[in-house]
């Protein structure tokens, strides 16, 4: 699996996306949208976006998202 | 303004294809991609849409002007956002620089559809555009060719390196020693 930007996140990195990749082929593929994995993300997400803050790019997210909003 | 665009066929159906597409990285062929992060991600309970939001890093080297201009720093991150429609069985892919984008602005689009006449096929189509800021006008031309020659070379690894790990994901072939070694 690819690392992730913040090198402490690598190991939350690789379990939400080994459940991220079940739960898209054994359920969202299958029709079944029932969102799973919720509590590892947020952990694994926290971890990035502190990792995206200490390496000064939070700015430029932020503008990339004003042009282009998710 | 420079343009560049590709298609491809690839022997696999398209969810294999959309499921393959999360574990493209890391691949032989394409080392410049460091590291891949999922920033956001939700699904519309309406439409069904999975939208995914994914911070890209690479390292690679850039022409030694833009590199001067952003204190030599050959790291170089970019914002992808990802749409996944499984009933219509599209993935459509845009990404583009944050790093030095007011010196140029590079925009990728990629998107993978099932073949309408081969549901065991899917088409593969990518698109990019790369124009350079005002403030570098002068050498825009140079600037651009680069990063088009760049996207060339980068486009073709990264269709063998995804063929690779399509191949790994379905066990066939030698590749998947490849992945052992790796």
């Amino acid at each position: 699996m690819s690392q992730s930007i913040g090198r402490s996140c690598d190991e939350l990195k690789k379990e939400y996306d080994t459940c991220f990749n079940k739960w898209y082929s054994e359920k969202f593929l299958k029709g079944d949208l029932r969102p799973e994995c919720e509590e590892i993300f947020k952990k694994y997400r926290d971890c990035v976006l502190n990792a995206v803050k200490n390496k000064n790019i939070d700015k430029l997210l932020g503008e990339a998202r004003k042009d282009d909003p998710f | 303004m420079k343009l560049f665009e590709t298609t491809h066929t690839f022997f696999y159906n398209w969810s294999h294809v959309s499921a393959a597409n999360w574990c493209k990285y890391p691949n032989e062929k394409c080392p410049h991609v460091i590291a891949i992060d999922v920033l956001d991600r939700h699904v519309d309970p309406e439409t069904g849409i999975l939208r995914t939001e994914r911070l890209i890093t690479c390292q690679q080297n850039v022409p030694r002007l833009l590199s001067r201009l952003c204190g030599g720093n050959s790291v170089i991150y970019a914002r992808e956002v990802s749409e996944i429609d499984p009933k219509n069985k599209v993935l459509r892919m845009t990404s583009c620089n944050l790093s030095m984008n007011n010196l140029i602005n590079v925009s990728e689009t990629v998107t993978y559809t099932e073949d309408p006449s081969d549901s065991s096929k899917t088409l593969f189509k990518q698109e990019a555009r790369i124009k350079c800021g005002e403030s570098i006008s002068r050498f825009a031309n140079y600037i651009e060719d680069f990063f088009i020659q760049r996207f060339r070379d980068n486009a073709a690894m990264g269709k063998q390196g995804f063929e690779n790990v399509l191949d790994r994901l379905t066990g066939q072939g030698e590749t998947l020693l490849l992945h052992k070694k790796v």
